[in-house]
C-alpha cells in the first residue's frame, strides 16, 4: 500500500471516499514529515499546522455528513509565500516585508479554500521570486530532495521541494520567467504556467505585470488539472483576467497522442544553448516515447531563446523597476545581492527600451502563434542542466539563465514542465509541452500519455 | 565606475545604492546594456506594441465590457 505522503491528490480523494483515510490522519502524517524533513529541506517559511489540523478535521465532519466539496476537498496545499494567505505574513523571502501580514487571501487561496483544500503554510521562494538562491536572506534557501546538496530549482523553490518530497501533494507556485517550471524540471514533478489571464493574480506581489502567472505545481498530470480546475476563473480585480470558459482541464487526460500533431523545437537545446548530453538524451527517448504513442512529430523553429530572453529581461526589469525602486533607493541594504543585482538594472532601461521590446514581443508572439496553426502542442526542452550545488555560486549563476522556458511568458501560451529522467548524477532532467491559448487541456493530455508511457512519476527522491 | 553610469544612477535616485553597493550598481548598468542589446526592435513604424490598447473594462471580449453589453 502506497504511504500517505505519497499519495497523489486523486488517490488522497479515492481513499477518503473509501474510508481507508481520513483527512485528519493524512494531515498527522504529513505534519510528522514535515517535522522530520523539512529541517533538511527548508520548504517552509512559515508552517501553519494549528490551522491545518483545524481544517483538517472540519474537512472530516463535512465529508462525514456529505457535504463533500469536490476532488480536493480536505486536500493539503503549499502556497509560495508571495501569495496572501489572511493572517500570515506574506515575506517574499525578503528582509524589505518580513513583516507584512496579509490582510485577505489572494484570489487563487479563496478558490482553493472554496473548493475544499486546505493551506498548510507558506513557502520558499527567491526573494521577491527573482533574487536567489541565496544566502544573505532571512531565510534559507529550499534544498533538492534528490540530493539536498542542489538546488531545487526557484523561484517556486520551497514549491517544487516539498511537492517533490511529499510534504504536501500540490502546490501553488508564480511563474515570471519559467519559476513554476524550473522547480517542476529540477525536482522531477509537474508544473504548468498557465494561459496569462486564466489564472487571477489578485493578491499575489508583483514581480513583472505582463509576465506573471500563478500555476500549478504536483507529482502527477492528472492533478495537476485537478488544480488548475480549483484556481482558474475570470476575476474582475485582475486587469489581465480573461473570460474564459475552459474548464474541465483534464477532460482529455485519457486521449492519448495517436494523430496528434507535435512540433519539436530542437533548435532551443541544439544551437541556441546546446544542452547538457544527459538532457538531450532525454529529450531524444522523450520524441521516441511520444511517436511510439501515435504522435505525429514534425520540427518547428522559433525566435531563438536568446531574443526571447532579452525582450523578458528588458521587460520584467522595466515592470519591476517601477515596484522596487522606492526601496531600491531608500533600503537597498535590505535586499539580498542577488535580488538587488537583478533588479536594478530597471534603472538603466528607457522607456524607448520597454516599449522597443513590447513591440518585438508582438512579433515573436506572432510566430508562436504560426507554429501553433501547423501543429497542436509544442515540444522542447525546459533546463538544459540538471541542477547545480548549493554551494556553486558560479556555476548556478551559468546554467540558471540556459532555459527554454521565458518564450512562453512572453507570449502568455501554456507551458508544462515534467520529469523526462534521471541525470547519471541521480538529479532529475525534464521536457516541455506547449499549447495554443486556453488550451491547457490539450497541452495536459501530451503531458499524461507521456507520464503514462515514460513512467518516471513512479521515481521517487532518495529521501525519508 | 564610468561617469555615465554615475550619472544615470544618480539620476534615478539611487545614491545610496551608489555609496554602498557600487559593484552592484555597475554589474547592473551592464546587465542593462546587454539585456537591451539582444532586443531587435522592429523596423516596421506601424508594428505596434504589446498588448494593444483596448477601451473598456477587460481585454478578453465585450462579454466583460460595459461598451459591449
Amino acid at each position: 500500500m502506497t504511504a500517505p505522503h505519497w499519495l497523489s491528490a486523486a488517490e488522497i480523494a479515492q481513499a477518503y471516499a473509501n474510508r481507508t483515510l481520513s483527512p485528519t490522519e493524512l494531515m498527522t502524517a504529513l505534519l510528522a514529515r514535515i517535522e522530520a524533513l523539512d529541517p533538511q529541506l527548508n520548504a517552509f517559511i512559515r508552517l501553519d499546522a494549528e490551522a491545518a489540523m483545524r481544517a483538517a478535521r472540519d474537512a472530516e465532519a463535512d465529508i462525514a455528513a456529505g457535504r463533500h466539496r469536490g476532488p480536493l476537498h480536505g486536500i493539503p496545499v503549499g502556497i509560495k509565500d508571495i501569495i496572501d494567505v489572511a493572517g500570515l505574513p506574506t515575506t517574499c523571502h525578503s528582509q524589505i516585508l518580513v513583516d507584512n501580514v496579509a490582510k485577505a487571501d489572494a484570489a487563487v487561496v479563496q478558490k482553493l479554500r472554496q473548493a475544499g483544500a486546505i493551506v498548510i503554510g507558506k513557502l520558499s521562494t527567491h526573494e521577491f521570486a527573482i533574487g536567489g538562491p541565496s544566502f544573505d536572506l532571512p531565510f534559507p534557501p529550499a534544498r533538492n530532495p534528490w540530493n539536498r546538496d542542489h538546488h531545487p530549482g526557484g523561484s517556486s523553490s520551497g514549491s517544487g521541494a516539498g511537492v517533490a518530497a511529499g510534504l504536501f501533494p500540490l502546490a501553488l507556485g508564480t511563474d515570471t520567467g519559467g519559476s513554476v517550471r524550473n522547480p517542476a524540471s529540477a525536482c522531477g514533478i509537474v508544473g504548468l504556467k498557465p494561459t496569462y489571464g486564466l489564472v487571477s493574480r489578485r493578491g499575489v506581489f508583483p514581480l513583472s505585470f505582463t509576465l506573471d502567472h500563478v500555476g500549478p505545481l504536483t507529482r502527477t498530470v492528472a492533478d495537476n488539472a485537478l488544480l488548475l480546475d480549483a484556481i482558474a476563473g475570470y476575476d474582475p480585480a485582475d486587469p489581465g483576467s480573461a473570460a474564459s470558459p475552459a474548464r474541465q482541464f483534464g477532460r482529455l487526460l485519457d486521449h492519448g497522442v495517436r494523430g496528434l500533431r507535435i512540433g519539436f523545437v530542437r533548435h532551443f537545446h541544439e544551437r541556441d544553448l546546446p544542452a547538457h548530453l544527459d538532457v538531450a538524451a532525454a529529450l531524444d527517448e522523450a520524441e521516441r516515447t511520444l511517436r511510439d504513442a501515435g504522435a505525429d512529430i514534425r520540427p518547428v523553429t522559433l525566435p531563438t531563446l536568446n531574443e526571447f530572453a532579452g525582450i523578458n529581461r528588458v521587460i520584467l526589469c522595466s515592470e519591476a523597476w517601477s515596484i522596487h525602486a522606492p526601496w531600491l533607493r531608500q533600503r537597498p541594504g535590505d535586499y539580498g545581492q542577488l535580488a538587488r543585482r537583478r533588479l536594478l538594472p530597471g534603472a538603466f532601461m528607457t522607456a524607448g527600451d520597454y516599449v522597443g521590446a513590447q513591440r518585438r514581443r508582438t512579433q515573436v508572439i506572432a510566430a508562436v502563434e504560426d507554429a501553433l496553426h501547423d501543429v497542436d502542442v509544442l515540444m522542447c526542452a525546459s533546463s538544459m542542466d540538471p541542477s547545480s550545488r548549493l554551494d556553486d555560486p558560479e556555476e548556478t549563476a551559468r546554467t540558471y539563465p540556459r532555459q527554454a522556458r521565458t518564450p512562453f511568458n512572453v507570449t502568455g501560451h501554456p507551458a508544462v514542465a515534467m520529469m523526462a529522467g534521471l541525470a547519471r548524477t541521480g538529479l532529475p532532467v525534464s521536457v516541455q509541452f506547449v499549447g495554443r491559448y486556453f488550451d491547457e487541456a490539450t497541452v495536459l493530455r501530451v503531458a499524461a500519455a507521456y507520464e503514462q508511457a515514460a513512467g518516471w512519476h513512479t521515481r521517487k527522491p532518495p529521501i525519508g | 565606475m564610468d561617469p555615465i553610469i554615475v550619472a544615470l544612477a544618480k539620476a534615478a535616485g539611487l545614491d545610496r545604492a551608489l555609496t554602498d553597493f557600487p559593484d552592484d550598481v555597475q554589474a547592473a548598468a551592464e546587465q542593462a546594456l546587454n539585456n537591451k542589446t539582444a532586443v531587435r526592435v522592429p523596423e516596421d513604424p506601424a508594428a505596434e506594441p504589446w498588448p494593444p490598447m483596448r477601451a473598456g473594462i477587460g481585454q478578453w471580449g465585450a462579454g466583460h465590457s460595459g461598451a459591449g453589453q
